[in-house]
């Protein structure tokens, strides 16, 4: 099933990409106002030899890969402190490019109750928006099953969100990034809206769409992205899946690893470990 | 065709003309070189520079610290956590040690029923009344060496073991006849059972202790606590003291918090102070000092004594009364 | 504790980023300004190309307003960019995956196209201008001549052909720009509300019928305003049109609606929680009861009674008013409603609508009128009216 579906979307892609490229043909001819023949020419990079984007990184030497398990997280917040910080997000309790959701089951209740740190309990436990903390809300609670589940962009293969941008102001890195060039969104949102995981935020200060990046600034020098940093527990899993022997390859090959909304097509590459059916 | 026909054409063709000039030529040169995007902005944003730094950032200067946390249970705890992202210091000024360590150490530690069990957790409300964290927990070796125990020895039996192994050096009726050797009599049954247990496993050495608390059963090691612990100790100011006890007692406010205001603490798995000779006193700090004798939490505290406040120190304790441990220690 | 930024109330689960509405009232108000300039250009259209004889009195009128509005439709969108300076990447490096991408090409195309049309429809009276006027104005129509006063019968045969051909290539551009946005909704997987094949339908014959609509409203109310008799025939011509299309329109939204609910997939019951409750009345009750139902029973009632003069005259213009006013409620309903369901399927959300501000109801009102006002203004310069003397083209 895997097999055949795999190679069938990808067709199905080579065979929009190329009705794309017609239809830009169609479209030139009829608004005889592109000049897109020009622009293909130049798809192919003028220096094959010299690395990119730093002279001590290659891009395509790795393909990055996240994995969290949720068994382990204890829902202290601390990724989403060091997150904001080290990438500059909004201070309030609304937006983020990385947060930690609650699930709990309580006795004689058929459904599960969900927070996060945009709920005021939280925000008032915290005592600030831009502080974060769980308030301890279940403690005398009689909880039949509770646990804590990081999210973050999952960086999809086949991110819905590029494809919606109307500019190419956001892309995928042939490491396997999904990046936003901040000097050429034009804030028009809609990326924000093709998201199916909630992953992207707009940036009032900026004017830009905003999101996770796996801190691309860190990885590419060899470090660890922030909230991977910071994690105290090891519930946060990164790795460059080319590597086989990278903390992420061997998350994934240790575990039964799942991905969100797998219907969605994105293929998503944050591997979960540890979450329930309620999770999405 | 007719004429306005020709000039709408001409006009339409000179706008498209204008366009297809300007296109190129307001499109970024590094557009389409490796997708639909600006090649440029890759490198641009691959060179941020990152805010939080590592623990071996950290390292290079905070070296003793950093030993000390990478070896406890803190250590996949990284600095930053706990003392804010470290890009900009030391140039920019120092980063920030944590005040409110109760709010800080709960986001971790306090008990929540989603909580994974393995995480360890405290209930706030009955934990520490109130208390800051690092009061008795050192963030960096955050684990207590003791947790009080409960003796269930018999008195009698300790008795005899006492009269025959421990009386020669400790005393008879456990007061020490000199300044090295402590009194034993009326300290905590649970710390006579810790520290006799660490003898025996070596955790602790001494050339006199480490053979006989090896001969001793587990068993023994109760009855001796509880037989020590049921003594009447008197306040014996024996052996000299050559340090000022009114400077001692200002810095024991730092112990006070652990081992109480004159020496008495409130948790049993601790030493009583209080009425202990001088001398021993002295020399056990300085063992904590130099890391012959190991307690993470003594460890750090002791480091900043000097000679002086050791003696000063130990001239305050052993000027207490012992007198109230008989409510303070209550059979446990 | 102030809120640091301003925040939706919620229920139930949403994702946290998702409290902060991105799309505001001014996304609802593009595509209900690019309906109107797709319905009165299909007025036009069926004048022009299928030649429905008694819709002459406001085929011109069609056209100004199709191009009054045109205009100002890329304003909310630029109005509500993060960074509109940037706006004109789009049409640099349109993504052509993107269903916005090709907006600037389309719009301005189309904006074009509409100038074009306008120009040849009212080239004889701009040469009759340039010829008799020698004031300020009268230069202005001399450089709209393009330096050619050739108003013989072989120009105008020319000009003929000319405006058959924009009109013929008008009406896919016009239902094509419209019925793209409905793609840009119906194309999004993220939302369920949005995510349906017929979006792009139910844009199309909710945009038609809101142009009719509006230029039933307009041409009555510039009827009165010059105090000349309204041509009964041609109200009832836009009535039929209206009627036609109205009847489409419902049945392509029911049935969305009936395949949503009927398919039942994960988070349906957020929706029905939503249609009943918040939505219940904005949707059910203005868009459909009073918006769609009661217009089309009335306008049957007319049709069926052949109800004429003064009485037809009220009836159809109170239907177009619903009508216009359903329509808008349908985009609000679609571009509101649709973030007011989280994507989670498990919480909702309530968007409320500022009244100052870049993105309130205030600059929303204000944009809604600006084309009415630059229509008003266009009207003294190039009179649509069929009646006037002064306007020769036939």
């Amino acid at each position: 099933m895997t097999k055949d579906s795999k190679p069938t979307l990808a067709a199905r892609r080579a065979f929009l990409a190329k009705l794309g490229g017609a239809a830009t043909g169609a479209a030139v001819g009829a608004a005889a106002l592109g000049i897109l023949p020009a622009a293909s020419a130049r798809t192919e990079a003028p220096s094959a030899g010299a690395s990119f984007p730093t002279k001590d990184y290659d891009w395509t030497k790795h393909q990055w890969g996240f994995g969290v398990d949720a068994n382990k997280c204890i829902g202290c917040l601390r990724c989403v402190e060091a997150c904001k910080k080290e990438n500059d997000v909004p201070g309030n309790a609304h937006q983020f490019r990385t947060w930690v959701e609650r699930y709990v089951y309580l006795e004689g209740e058929d459904h599960v109750r969900i927070d996060s740190h945009q709920d005021p309990v939280n925000i008032a436990a915290s005592g600030s928006e831009k502080e974060y903390r769980f308030a301890n809300r279940y403690k005398d609670a009689k909880v039949d099953k509770g646990f804590f589940v990081p999210k973050l962009c999952n960086q999809c293969t086949h991110p819905a969100c590029v494809q919606v941008c109307p500019v190419g102001a956001t892309y995928r890195t042939k490491d396997g990034v999904v990046l936003v060039d901040p000097t050429y969104c034009i804030g028009c949102r809609y990326c924000v809206q093709a998201c199916p995981y909630g992953a992207r935020l707009f940036n009032e200060e900026k004017g830009v769409a905003d999101k996770c990046t796996w801190c691309y600034h860190r990885i590419t020098k060899g470090l660890q992205p922030a909230c991977v940093e910071v994690c105290p527990v090891g519930a946060r899993v990164f790795g460059d899946q080319k590597d086989k022997e990278s903390p992420i390859s061997l998350f994934i090959r240790n575990n039964r690893v799942q991905v969100l909304r797998p219907e969605s097509g994105n293929a998503p590459n944050v591997f979960y470990v540890g979450i329930d059916k309620e999770v999405n | 065709m007719p004429k306005h026909i020709f000039r709408l054409l001409a006009l339409i063709a000179a706008g498209l003309v204008v366009a297809a000039i300007a296109k190129p030529l307001l499109t970024d040169s590094s557009f389409y070189r490796y997708g639909h995007y600006r090649a440029d902005s890759v490198p641009e944003i691959a060179a941020q520079e990152p805010v939080y730094q590592t623990p071996s950032y950290c390292q290079s200067c905070h070296t003793e610290r950093h030993a000390q946390w990478s070896a406890s249970n803190h250590k996949t705890v990284v600095c930053e956590v706990c003392h804010g992202a470290a890009k900009g210091h030391p140039q920019n000024g120092k980063l920030p040690i944590p005040k409110d360590t109760a709010k800080l150490c709960t986001l971790c530690h306090e008990a929540m029923p989603e909580r994974p069990r393995t995480q360890p957790q405290i209930q706030v409300a009955k934990h520490a009344g109130g208390q800051q964290c690092n009061v008795c927990h050192n963030p960096h070796a955050p684990k207590i060496a003791a947790a009080a125990t409960k003796v269930t020895g018999n008195e009698a039996a300790g008795k005899e073991r006492a009269a025959a192994a421990c009386a020669g050096c400790h005393g008879a009726d456990g007061i020490s006849p000199n300044d090295t050797w402590p009194s034993l009599a009326g300290q905590n049954a649970a710390y006579l059972v810790r520290i006799l247990a660490a003898y025996k496993s070596g955790d602790q050495t001494d050339a006199a202790m480490t053979p006989l608390a090896q001969a001793l059963s587990d068993g023994d090691i109760q009855d001796l606590a509880a037989y020590y612990a049921g003594l009447s100790c008197k306040a014996t100011s024996g052996g000299k003291v050559v340090g000022d006890a009114d400077r001692g007692k200002l810095l024991a406010k730092n112990c006070a918090s652990c081992h109480g205001e004159t020496g008495i603490g409130s948790n049993p798995a601790w030493p009583i102070l209080a009425g202990q000779k001088p001398g021993y006193l002295a020399n056990v700090l300085k063992a904590f000092k130099a890391g012959l004798r190991k307690d993470p939490m003594m460890a750090s505290v002791s480091r900043g004594l000097s000679e002086n406040d050791i003696a000063d120190l130990a001239a305050y304790y052993a000027a207490q009364s012992c007198q109230s441990t008989k409510q303070g220690k209550a059979k446990p | 504790m102030e809120p640091v930024i301003h925040f939706a109330p919620y229920t139930g689960w949403v994702y946290p980023n998702e409290t902060v509405f991105e799309w505001s009232v001014l996304i609802a108000l593009y595509p209900y300004l690019t309906g109107l300039v797709a319905g009165a250009f299909t007025v036009s259209s069926l004048y022009q190309v299928f030649g429905f004889e008694r819709l002459k009195p406001v085929a011109h009128l069609a056209l100004l307003t199709s191009l009054c509005f045109m205009v100002f439709v890329p304003l909310p969108l630029l109005l509500h960019l993060g960074h509109p300076e940037r706006a004109f990447n789009s049409t640099l490096t349109p993504h052509w995956t993107s269903a916005m991408a090709m907006f600037g090409y389309f719009a301005s195309f189309y904006v074009a196209l509409l100038i074009v049309e306008a120009w040849f429809a009212y080239r004889p009276f701009i040469v009759q201008q340039a010829q008799q006027r020698t004031d300020l104005l009268g230069r202005f129509y001399r450089l709209l001549t393009l330096g050619s006063n050739d108003l013989s019968e072989h120009a105008m045969g020319y000009d003929r052909k000319w405006i058959f051909a924009l009109a013929v290539t008008g009406i896919p551009a016009a239902h094509g720009l419209h019925g793209y946005v409905g793609f840009m909704y119906g194309s999004l997987k993220s939302r369920e509300w949005w995510a349906s094949d017929l979006m792009p339908v139910i844009f199309l014959f909710s945009a038609i019928i809101s142009g009719v609509a509006l230029l039933v409203v307009l041409y009555v109310a510039s009827c009165k305003l010059r105090k000349i008799p309204i041509d009964a025939a041609c109200v009832k011509g836009l009535a039929y049109t209206i009627w036609a299309f109205i009847m489409i329109a419902i049945v392509m939204e029911a049935l969305a609606f009936a395949n949503l609910v009927y398919k039942g997939r994960e988070g349906i019951e957020m929706i029905l929680e939503y249609v009943t409750g918040p939505l219940l009345i904005p949707y059910f009750l203005l868009q459909f009861a009073i918006g769609m139902i009661a217009p089309l029973l009335w306008l049957s009632y007319m049709i069926w009674r052949g109800t004429t003069g003064k009485a037809l005259i009220a009836g159809v213009t109170v239907c177009a008013c619903l009508v216009l006013f359903s329509v808008f409620m349908m985009r609000w309903n679609v571009v509101i409603g649709g973030q007011e369901i989280s994507k989670t399927g498990k919480g909702l959300l309530s968007y409320h609508m500022p009244f100052f501000g870049k993105e309130g109801a205030l600059v929303t009102i204000i944009l809604t009128l600006a084309p009415i006002a630059m229509l008003f203004g266009l009207t003294r310069l190039f009179p649509p009216w069929a009646d006037d003397a002064t306007h020769a083209h036939s």
